[in-house]
């Protein structure tokens, strides 16, 4: 079963981001492997354990993505894809989805899981609109994978799945798909391995393609545009009622009546 | 917990990714390259010397002020200020006296304040960039891996047990559990930066001090972006009094580096008589002096960090050399105290180590007898040279300001002996004395403009660490913390940890000693300063701690 996984890299999460244009300021930062991906990466890994067949990783953006590449390498997934684009801080979710199906499409593939959403963007439509572009059905928020094994030969590949949704207020449902299709993991499906030294080592003659996004002939229009990004300003005020109680209570039901107008 | 670990062997293993150990690797892949291309025996390969790094990325754990003195890259990477990211060259270098109103230029800047033809530069970024040279050159390079124990053999050692990962915060294994690694190397070198932990173990277990025990700073800094016009790029000042004490030492500085970015901070040395003395609020205090807060008005705080350094000097070092061992940059006192300024030694102790080991590789003998190579480096290079000068500076402070310019006055006209040689110091943590029932200082909050508590300030640190995980702050006897310490010194952990780590909480009628580990900045102050030293301080899972992006 061969089983392609999507990896954004995006900005650290306690990196130091400064406003520059209609983006952050990406020359002082360090980058990361997409949290929610990593999930994505682990259960790719787990099925490949389960089941046989190979893990790719496709990654989008400029030389730097190279190496959350060779993380999932370093993991153990089997090869990379590394789509080049400098410019694709600019991409929305269907300009990134059209060139990462692109690249899908010349792959032989059975399986695409991708994280729920980018932990900078956070569109989470990323992996929606690939599965519509590469015409495979999709599932979101996915909280285990059972893949029904081939036929009774074992010789042909497995053609469907129970997958496991979570919806909302502890409600989770149990769906078939069929394979091939498209599936966005739940962050908190599984704990994350951790590389190891031999992994890391084992990583640096793995493959790594580069192909760029003009090759891939898909044009870099955008759909939607960043008008404006910008620090939210704190409008919250947190005033403290002091006194004996019977005076604060009185404070507070005239607040609540005048000032919220709640009661 | 017994368990089988996984065995690999190097050639060259070395403990730290910072000034020291990076260069330790990218000399010694160069000359190894250079020696395989000439053909000689036996074949060498750069593939066989590990680094292992702590923090989450290469320079993520890296703060220093900095001005760094080029020399020692300049041999390392010839035609380095084409490539490196070295910030701006110090345009201006000025020596400031505070009082609590004004300040005062010094007329003619110091020598040890001069720094014409250093760099100001971000240390994270050099150490970073530099990481990506070494992986260039084939070394293997594994960030997220800390040494959490030596492999002890004969009279030396042998290599590391890396950290185990996955363990909950009762150490019990989790789903993800992976046991450390046996990393067995031929020599390892430990370049584990100042009050180094496996150094620390290894000092005490083999003997190895000097006749001074090491003296440290705390240094805690402030990256800030400023209104245009504030200061020019290379403007170099280090400030002297207020508001330390003449009784204590230590100083301010402010590093102008480009795009109206600048480098604030204060340096204090960890041997104070006050036990409840709070070097974070001596720092947002001296903020608040009208020089630096002109500077800073209508500024943005970008970063904050805090780390110790070590000032001990040339009577300090441990020795540095035993069988299958080397210890380098600041683990091994290769800083000097009186210009404050180590990245350049610590550059130089890496390759002198490189080549030490490098004809090791060739003879095939890893003993004390051929390692002893490095400490004849040494006294031969010009890391001897600068630190013999200043070899009795720092001590001569232990009575405070006034007499520490008395005795470095006589020193600097005799070349370093002064009136006492060698000067013997104490360790700092037995500077305290008793509080004698005094109740506790307020607590500095900060205006959250100019001046900030410490949580706001660990925040801009980018620390991280898995909460669910062994507390890396081992507390040998938390009685004492609720006795004893209560009593005599009213608890300094709380006041000298620059990330809130420690806290004093009330539990009935007791204290009880809280320990914040997720705050840790890895400063190492705590396993220094405190007056029991019961606080050992060990690798936390690899990847935790600051993210020092641009410090």
């Amino acid at each position: 079963m061969n089983i392609l996984v999507c990896i954004k890299q995006v900005p650290a999460k306690d990196a130091p981001l400064a406003i520059a244009g209609n983006w952050i300021k990406e020359s002082d930062i360090g980058f990361e492997m997409n949290e929610p991906d990593s999930y994505a990466l682990e259960e790719a890994l787990r099925l490949k354990e389960k089941h046989g067949g190979e893990v790719i990783v496709l990654s989008l953006g400029p030389e730097r993505v190279k190496q959350t590449i060779k993380e999932a390498l370093a993991k153990g997934a089997d090869r990379g894809i590394h789509i080049a684009d400098d410019n694709f801080a600019e991409l929305d979710p269907l300009g990134a989805a059209k060139v990462l199906a692109a690249a899908i499409g010349k792959e032989k593939i059975d399986l695409v899981l991708t994280g729920l959403q980018s932990d900078d963007h956070g569109f989470g439509q990323t992996g929606v609109l690939l599965a519509a572009l590469l015409n495979l059905p999709h599932a979101t928020i996915i909280m285990q994978i059972d893949v029904q094994e081939g036929s009774s030969s074992g010789t042909t590949a497995p053609r469907l799945m129970k997958l496991k949704r979570e919806l909302e207020a502890g409600w989770f449902q149990w769906i078939e798909c069929p394979l091939p299709a498209v599936l966005s993991i739940q962050s908190g499906i599984n704990k994350v391995r951790y590389a190891t030294l031999k992994g890391i080592m084992a990583a640096k003659k793995k493959e790594i393609a580069t192909v760029t996004r003009e090759a891939l002939g898909v044009s870099a229009e955008s759909t939607q545009k960043i008008e404006k990004i910008y620090v939210p300003t704190k409008t919250k005020k947190t005033e403290f009622l002091t006194g004996p109680p019977k005076e604060v209570a009185a404070k507070l039901v005239e607040k609540l009546k005048f000032e919220a107008r709640v009661i | 917990m017994t368990m089988q670990r996984e065995q690999l062997e190097a050639d060259v293993l070395i403990v730290g990714a910072g000034p020291a150990g990076l260069s330790c690797a990218l000399h010694l892949a160069n000359l190894i390259k250079q020696h395989n291309a000439s053909g000689a025996k036996p074949e060498l390969s750069a593939e066989n010397i590990y680094v292992l790094e702590k923090g989450r990325e290469i320079g993520a754990h890296q703060l220093s002020g900095a001005i760094m003195n080029p020399k020692a890259l300049a041999e390392l990477v010839p035609g380095f200020e084409k490539s490196a990211p070295l910030d701006t060259p110090v345009t201006d270098s000025a020596a400031l006296l505070f009082t609590e109103k004004h300040s005062y230029r010094a007329p003619i800047t110091p020598p040890p304040f001069n720094n014409t033809g250093n760099y100001v530069i971000s240390l994270s970024k050099v150490v970073k960039w530099l990481g990506g040279l070494v992986e260039a050159a084939g070394v293997n390079l594994f960030k997220e891996f800390g040494g959490a124990d030596l492999i002890y053999e004969g009279d030396g050692i042998a290599g590391v047990i890396t950290e185990d990962k996955g363990l909950d915060k009762n150490g019990k294994p989790k789903a993800n559990y992976t046991p450390g690694y046996e990393l067995r190397a031929k020599v390892t070198v430990l370049a584990e930066g100042t009050r180094g932990s496996l150094t620390k173990q290894l000092v005490a277990k083999k003997h190895l001090d000097n006749i001074n025990p090491q003296s440290y700073g705390i240094g805690i800094k402030e990256l800030w972006d400023v209104q245009p016009g504030k200061i020019k790029p290379g403007y170099v000042a280090h400030t002297l009094g207020w508001p330390i004490s003449t009784k204590m030492y230590g100083g301010g500085w402010i590093y102008g580096l480009s795009n109206n970015r600048i480098s604030i901070g204060l340096v204090i040395a960890l041997e104070y008589e006050n036990s409840r003395f709070d070097p974070h609020a001596a720092f947002q205090t001296w903020k608040t002096h009208p020089f630096v807060r002109n500077i800073l008005e209508g500024g943005k705080l970008v970063r904050y960090g805090a780390k110790s350094l070590p000032y001990g000097g040339w009577y300090a070092m441990p020795r540095n050399f035993m069988d299958g061992g080397l210890i380098a940059g600041d683990s091994g006192s290769f800083l000097d105290s009186q210009r404050l300024k180590g990245v350049h030694l610590a550059m130089k102790s890496g390759m002198l180590a490189a080549e030490t080991i490098f004809e090791a590789l060739k003879k095939g003998d890893y003993s004390a007898n051929t390692l002893k190579l490095y400490k004849e480096k040494i006294d031969h290079s010009y890391i001897k040279e600068e630190l013999w000068k200043v070899r009795n500076f720092h001590q001569s402070f232990r009575n405070g300001m006034l007499d520490g310019f008395f005795h470095s006055a006589i020193q600097q006209i005799t070349g370093g002996a002064g009136l006492v040689d060698p000067m013997h110091a104490h360790a700092g943590h037995e500077a305290y004395k008793p509080i004698f029932g005094r109740p506790a200082p307020e607590r500095f909050k900060g205006d959250g403009k100019l001046t900030f508590d410490r949580l706001t300030d660990v925040y801009h640190s980018g620390t991280r660490h898995d909460e669910d995980q062994p507390c890396h702050l081992k507390v040998q006897d938390l009685n004492i913390c609720s006795t004893k310490c209560v009593e005599e010194f009213g608890n300094p952990c709380q006041y000298f940890c620059p990330a809130a780590v420690y806290e004093m909480v009330k539990e009935g009628s007791t204290l009880k000693l809280k320990i914040n580990a997720a705050n840790c900045v890895h400063c190492k102050t705590c396993d220094i300063a405190d007056p029991y030293q019961i606080i050992d301080w060990v690798v936390p899972e690899g990847g935790g701690g600051p993210n020092y992006d641009g410090m």
